[in-house]
């Protein structure tokens, strides 16, 4: 289809797209923790606001849960809001969110949850569908990028018409996918009213929980039967139609393709949902009936095939036709679909991948804090945390990673093991702004039990991995208006730790002497946990720049790989023919650590390297 | 209706590349959709994405579909050639020479000259805007990087593009 020319068309990220929903849609409040693949949506939001000179309020928070309560304590004071987040953090924020579920909303109210099948960028797979239903919370679930915007308005029609908050739920291929999308101005801010006392709901005691409880069903029972969205939706005519797709979400985008470009498909009917909870079941199962055979394709958990009460013709996730993990990506959609209908996938021949493996950036403050790390503390148990820095596994300074703030509640725990001779040391690593997110409650609890660890915060005054947006140490808010700094040292003297100290990462024998001082204070003298906070900005931060020196290695290099194992810096590499190192001079940053760390003294300031 | 596979390392500005495919294509007033890698696979690692041109509701390409696979570093090529239909055309940032099939350009080098090698994107880019049946054709891309109003920018990636599209006119063995 060929769009009009007048109609405002750009070619928007999905997260994009669902940030211009939510401006489009009069939401005056928008809050968000980053996190892939979630990230761009409060970001976009931002140049959305900049771009129409909009009044929206936007917030990087803290936490997830507290982006949530921020947006929660806005739909009760009248106004639409957003909260955004990737679905690890919807675990963070499940508290509130399923509490809210009961209470019910004023202004409407948008959870943006992004999920990742795969998993490519998260620590699971899990679907926030599933976790939608058990909160009793409706969910859309959005195909394309344009489809997200659209649903994104949706949403809050729904949430506020209900009285419920809505949950967005775009997978990682619709969040960073990018697709032409017609954008429209904005509506004006929505205001339901000022927030009014009514403690029976907004501070309902457990009486009064049963009866929202059971409001909230009603609502979930009316949707069912009145909203389109919770029907399933022919997408595609076959021309045989004795078999039915049951699909939802950017899943359903992969069906539709493969089963338009397939003629051994024809016999195929596509069905989508809107809405997969509260789904209309009557109507999937009179779908089911109508065929002879069903496949339900959606992603990652059975969600709407465990609303058809009749199964016994239906291939999915139960019978074992659809793969219980993973993610369905088009070739595998495409293998379940001739072989439910009876074909043997064409067996293509795929290259033996070798993917390069992600690793810290030349430069990165990280680097040299790990070699130290691992030189003082030889043999200790390196527990670390969710951030760029889970890379330290390549320097083998990352022994455990389970979810964000963990590095430091286990270091409590992996320090009282049975076994324990009493010289387990434990080095705990964390980022700044997941101190900030998780590490604090973790802290205190360390301090107040006597646990015995060296807490490392890298601090790179940002959060890197997910783009680089500001922490509470810093003095902005997402759209550059003020905020108030919060200091680091302060909030760590504040958790009760009497042995801090801040070092910057690049200083060698300064941060050699920060930790054996806490090496000696928590283990030689026993007094308790310690805390080195090395700091140095992220080489990607905005205004830093590499640094103007240039380093050769000269032939006193023995070849013994130190810089290449130990120090895992991506700019050395070795010159496989030539039998030697050579630094790369698009990849090196210039700080100069790898002369310091070199044994034989072979790299060298100057001289020409490549 | 087009497929494009485009390859690289993180770092080499694969995502800036699909983005100007994709505002070509929609500045056009075609369908497009593309999918690109965000997060932890951009330190360094393998990356890559895809453009569709033309009537897709997926981001993502099938195996043994895409007319073009773009390549930014030459270790990835072998990584995503499967991705190419038969017959399908590789297009690689490497000095040696091309292959049937495989036109290549040392976009790295040609970016470096002028001091910039992250520039190697743009190079590309231009190199391809020669190759018979690339959906674009030199002035479609041309007028859009035009449209950057941060001027160094504009004027860096305007001499990337031409310095591409140049290397790409000038005969080299096997092509006229």
């Amino acid at each position: 289809m060929r769009l009009q020319k007048s109609a405002d068309v750009r070619f928007l990220m999905g997260n994009e797209a669902i940030g211009r929903g939510i401006i489009q849609a009069g939401c005056s409040v928008a809050a968000a923790y980053p996190g892939t693949p979630s990230s761009e949506i409060l970001e976009s939001l931002v140049r959305w606001k900049k771009e129409l000179d909009h009044p929206i309020y936007l917030e990087w928070s803290v936490n997830e849960k507290v982006a949530f309560e921020v947006a929660y304590g806005a739909s009760l004071a009248g106004a639409r809001s957003a909260a955004a987040m990737k679905m690890v953090g919807l675990n963070v924020a499940s508290d509130p969110v399923l509490s809210a579920a009961y209470l019910g909303v004023r202004g409407g109210l948008v959870l943006v949850v992004a999920d990742d099948p795969g998993p490519h960028s998260s620590q699971t797979e899990q679907d926030s569908r599933f976790f939608a239903w058990w909160a009793k919370i409706p969910v859309l679930d959005p195909g394309t990028p344009a489809e997200a915007l659209e649903m994104a308005i949706r949403a809050f029609e729904l949430s506020e018409t209900y009285g419920v908050p809505v949950i967005l739920r775009p997978c990682l291929r619709v969040c960073h996918a990018r697709q032409n999308v017609v954008v429209s101005p904005p509506s004006d801010p929505v205001d339901v009213g000022p927030f009014k006392r009514n403690w029976t709901r907004w501070a309902a005691i457990p009486r009064y929980r049963l009866v929202l409880h059971g409001e909230l069903n009603e609502k979930l029972a009316t949707m069912t039967s009145q909203e389109p969205e919770a029907r399933p939706r022919l997408v595609w005519q076959g021309s045989g139609s004795s078999w039915a797709v049951i699909t939802s979400g950017s899943v359903s985008s992969h069906v539709l393709d493969i089963v338009a470009d397939d003629e051994r498909l024809s016999c195929m009917n596509v069905y989508k949902v809107d809405m997969p909870f509260p789904v209309n079941a009557e109507a999937l199962q009179q779908i089911v009936d109508a065929h002879e055979k069903t496949l339900v394709i959606e992603e990652t958990q059975p969600v709407m095939e465990l609303h058809l009460a009749d199964r016994r013709r239906v291939l999915g996730r139960m019978s074992g036709h659809v793969p219980p993990q993973g993610e369905l990506i088009p070739e595998l959609v495409e293998q379940i679909a001739l072989k439910a209908v009876g074909f043997e996938p064409e067996v293509r021949q795929l290259p033996a991948i070798k993917p390069r493996k992600p690793t810290l950036c030349a430069g990165c403050p990280h680097r040299p804090a790990f070699y130290m790390i691992k030189k003082i503390f030889d043999g200790a148990v390196y527990s670390s945390d969710i951030g760029c820095y889970t890379l330290g596994i390549n320097m083998g300074a990352v022994d455990t990673c389970l979810c964000m703030g963990a590095s430091v509640g286990m270091a409590g725990g992996l320090t009282r093991g049975p076994d324990s001779t009493g010289n387990t040391r434990v080095v705990a690593t964390i980022g700044d702004s997941t101190f900030y997110h998780a590490g604090i409650p973790p802290l205190i609890n360390a301090v107040h039990t006597r646990a015995s660890f060296v807490l490392v915060i890298m601090d790179n005054s940002l959060t890197a991995m997910t783009g680089g947006q500001p922490t509470p140490a810093d003095d902005f808010l997402a759209d550059g208006s003020p905020a108030t700094r919060v200091d680091m040292e302060t909030l760590v003297r504040g958790c009760g730790v009497e042995h801090v100290e801040i070092v910057d990462p690049y200083d060698h024998d300064a941060l050699e002497e920060a930790l054996e001082r806490a090496k000696r204070y928590t283990y030689e003298d026993g007094l308790g946990v310690s805390v080195v906070v090395t700091r140095r900005p992220c080489v990607r931060a905005p205004n830093v720049k590499a640094m103007p020196r240039e380093f050769s290695i000269s032939d006193r290099c023995d070849l013994c790989m130190n810089c290449v194992k130990d120090l895992e810096c991506p700019a050395i590499h070795y010159v496989k023919g030539e039998k030697r190192m050579a630094i790369d001079k698009d990849l090196c940053f210039g700080c100069g650590f790898c002369v310091r760390v070199c044994p034989s003294q072979a790299i060298v300031s100057g001289g020409v390297s490549s | 209706m087009t497929e494009l596979v485009l390859c690289g390392r993180g770092g080499q500005g694969i995502v800036f590349l699909t983005r100007q495919i994709g505002e070509i294509a929609a500045g056009k007033g075609l369908d497009v959709i593309s999918s690109e890698t965000h997060g932890m696979a951009v330190r360094g690692g393998s990356i890559n994405s895809h453009v569709r041109i033309g009537a897709f509701r997926s981001p993502l390409i099938r195996p043994g579909h895409a007319d073009f696979l773009l390549s930014l570093d030459s270790s990835e090529t072998s990584n995503n050639r499967h991705y190419l239909k038969p017959h399908g055309i590789i297009i690689e940032n490497s000095p040696l020479s091309d292959e049937p099939g495989t036109f290549r350009v040392d976009a790295a080098g040609l970016a470096r000259k002028f001091g910039r090698v992250q520039l190697e994107n743009v190079v590309l880019l231009g190199f391809a805007a020669t190759i018979d049946g690339f959906p674009f054709s030199a002035d479609d891309i041309r007028s859009h990087i035009e449209k950057d109003r941060r001027t160094q920018i504009r004027e860096s990636n305007v001499r990337a593009f031409e310095a591409g599209f140049g290397a790409g006119r000038r005969p080299t063995n096997g092509r006229p």
